[in-house]
């Protein structure tokens, strides 16, 4: 598959690849029938799959549910939600029912249904149309969170996602959407489906990240380098189940961890990762962990008062500054 | 072609007597289970479906081995109507490898999907959705198929339950929702929240779609709207909405001290007047020789059940935390470390 493809294309490509591959594949949400999606994902797709990407009505609690029954009877529904703060009105449907099904039924159900929708800061949109919530559903054992950074990775891990048996939260990035462009590439990355991806290999510190932050954390990366500062870039991919064999990997290379993520310090998956990493990775740190995310505070609309929240090139190249004096 | 053991109960003496013995093994059930409760062999609590037992046989009485139910946490009626077996039940709800779920659900979460019972759900409405969806992609898998979804009065002011009423109107599916209105939701009187039985039905209508009361003491009654209703749903593959009227013979829950919000002897008296059971005996009618009879024999079937469950073992310890996730899925996490 040659040639370059937005971010918003590739996810685009991947519901049509699917859609194509298997008929229990159907999409639904508000506004992508007709208008596309508000981020473009779905445009032309409904034309071209008739009757099986659908617009619902103004119900994301019905509409989840709605695609838990479909997946019980056979179908693999990709429901999305047109921004990932609207999510709060399906969470029943999500922790209680998609994620305990196939607990609570002894196995007798699966629910393969993946849950798309964007997050991130950086377009303007103020406090209700801004958070990161991937924690949420990162702490609700049955769910898989997936967090693509790259090109390749909206589709390849789109097209896993839905075609895997577990329920999955996919999380993209629409700061990324329009911005980052690449080529699919003719296989996914990784050598299993959950594996970590080394974004830049380095020798001195180790940032573990995810999503857009991948893109900040890389440019700190090249800028630290005239420093003499040799960062590993860790894109972990998956915030649940999250690479463990990568991380040691890696923390074993540089001896010093930082976790970099927009969502909010306080509780964040950070904090997860860290606790884990003091208790397995001890030994192998030559200086404490680092948490580099957002303060506790929503997303403001202005933008000189957004970037004082959300994590930048600049507070990374800061961070690990400090991280690698020690 | 429909083997004729499957075919849905019909309106002949004999039909309206599967009806009937359905309606004393839901009663059956419910009571041993309380005796179990009672005498200390069973953890945990349940949501007793006594007196509501017409709606469970008479509704899915209507349908067919492969249409789809889904319920609530006032489930174990529904279950055994949907053809779940008593053991199973049992098993589950003494947390029994043999049980429906292995021991993870309990009495709250029954599910048998060979049955096409596509479980209880206790979150108030939550199980609504769940058979909307499932109707919906049935149809398109080219099954010819019905869902139906029971809900409480109290569960009709939940969000999801409006929100799928639109979706259903929008989409079209081969949906009833059942709605028991048993005057409580909990401690709530549905006077409160609603207004006088079939002001549920009336709210439902305003979503477009046939909605119907019917009193809930009368099997044969329950039994002849369904049929008519989901006949309807099963022709044009739209939803519709029933509420029957039943009522609450039994505390909230287990250890609901429910003589707080009703007079003691309400459940009893409300037996008196509206038990579907003795208002089936009568109208079939039947002897009392051979009410006694049918009776004894359902009863003794249950005490089997029970006894045939108590057989089961304990589920296995690791169980507990496998089947989250899919076997690929916690077979590579082992493998990895996560
Ligand atoms: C969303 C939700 N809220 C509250 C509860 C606690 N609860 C369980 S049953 C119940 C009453 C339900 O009333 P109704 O729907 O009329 O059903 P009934 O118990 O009468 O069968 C409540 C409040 C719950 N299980 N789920
Ligand atoms: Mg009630």
């Amino acid at each position: 598959m040659a040639g370059e493809l937005k971010y918003a294309e590739a996810i685009r490509r991947a519901l049509a690849d699917e859609l194509a591959t298997d008929p229990a594949v159907v999409v639904m949400g508000q506004e992508i029938e007709a208008l596309g999606g508000v981020f473009t994902a779905t445009q032309g797709l409904a034309e071209r799959f008739e009757g099986r990407v659908l617009d619902t009505p103004l119900a994301e609690s019905a509409t989840v549910g709605w695609a838990i029954g479909a997946a019980m009877a056979g179908l693999r529904p990709v429901v999305e939600i047109m921004f990932m703060d609207f999510i709060t009105t399906a969470m029943d449907q999500i922790v209680n029912g998609a994620a305990k099904l196939r607990y609570m039924s002894g196995g007798q159900v699966a629910v393969p249904i993946v849950i798309r929708t964007p997050s991130d800061a950086g377009t303007g949109h103020g406090p209700q149309h801004s958070q990161h919530l991937e924690t949420w559903f990162a702490h609700v054992p049955g769910l898989v969170v997936a967090m693509p950074s790259t090109v390749a990775d909206a589709y390849w891990m789109l097209r896993h996602s839905i075609q895997d048996d577990n329920p999955v939260v996919f999380v993209e990035s629409k700061y990324l959407y329009f911005r980052e462009s690449g080529e699919i590439g003719a296989t996914g990355a990784a050598d299993h489906p959950y594996a970590a991806r080394i974004a830049r290999s380095g020798r001195s510190v180790t940032i573990v990240t995810a999503g857009r932050m991948v893109a900040e954390s890389l440019a700190a990366a090249e800028s630290l380098a005239t420093e003499g500062i040799d960062c590993e870039v860790v894109d972990l991919r998956f915030i649940w189940p999250y690479d463990r064999e990568a991380l040691t990997e890696s923390v074993e290379r540089t001896n010093r961890l930082i976790v970099v993520h927009e969502a909010v310090g306080d509780f964040g998956w950070g904090g997860e990762v860290c606790s884990w990493a003091a208790s397995e990775l001890f030994y192998s740190l030559d200086a404490p962990i680092r948490r580099l995310a957002a303060p506790r505070a929503p997303i403001p609309f202005a933008s000189h008062l957004e970037s004082v929240i959300v994590p930048d090139r600049s507070a990374i190249e800061s961070a690990v500054r400090d991280l690698a004096r020690h | 072609m429909t083997n004729p053991s499957e075919m849905p109960v019909g309106d002949t003496p004999s039909d309206r007597l599967k009806l009937y013995e359905t309606m004393v093994r839901i009663r059956e059930l419910e009571t041993g289970i309380e005796s179990l409760h009672y005498g200390g062999r069973m953890h945990g609590s349940f949501h007793s479906s006594m007196g509501q037992e017409a709606a469970a046989a008479g509704v899915i009485g209507c349908l067919r081995p492969t249409d789809l139910v889904t319920s609530t946490h006032r489930g174990h009626g529904h279950a055994i109507a949907k053809g779940m077996r008593p053991t199973t039940i049992i098993a589950e709800l003494l947390g029994l490898q043999q049980g429906s779920s292995g021991g993870k659900g309990g009495s709250m979460h029954l599910h048998d999907v060979a049955c096409g019972f596509l479980g209880e759900n206790a979150i108030v409405a939550g199980g609504v959705p769940w058979a909307a969806g499932a109707a919906w992609a049935s149809r398109r898998l080219g099954k010819d198929l019905v869902a139906v979804s029971f809900v409480g009065d109290g569960g009709v002011a939940q969000g999801v339950l409006a929100e799928t009423l639109r979706m259903a109107r929008t989409w079209g599916t081969p949906l009833l929702v059942a709605c028991e209105n048993n005057h409580l939701a909990h401690s709530m009187p549905v006077e409160r929240t609603f207004g006088e039985p079939g002001s549920i039905a009336g709210w439902a209508a305003g979503f477009g779609m046939r909605a119907e009361y019917v009193a809930g003491d009368d099997v044969f009654a329950v039994h002849r709207m369904a049929a008519e209703m989901i006949d309807e749903v099963r022709a044009t593959g739209r939803a519709a909405f029933v509420e029957i009227e039943a009522w609450r013979v039994r505390a909230h829950s287990l250890n609901d001290p429910d003589y707080r919000y009703l007079a003691k002897d309400l459940g009893k008296s409300y037996l008196q007047t509206h038990d579907p059971i003795a208002n089936a005996e009568r109208d079939l009618p039947l002897t009392e020789a051979d009410a006694t009879a049918i009776r004894e024999r359902i009863a003794r079937e249950i005490a089997e059940a029970i006894d045939a469950a108590f057989e089961g073992q304990a589920a296995p310890v690791r169980s507990a935390t496998t089947g989250v996730y899919s076997e690929a899925f916690e077979q590579e996490g082992r493998l990895r470390g996560w």
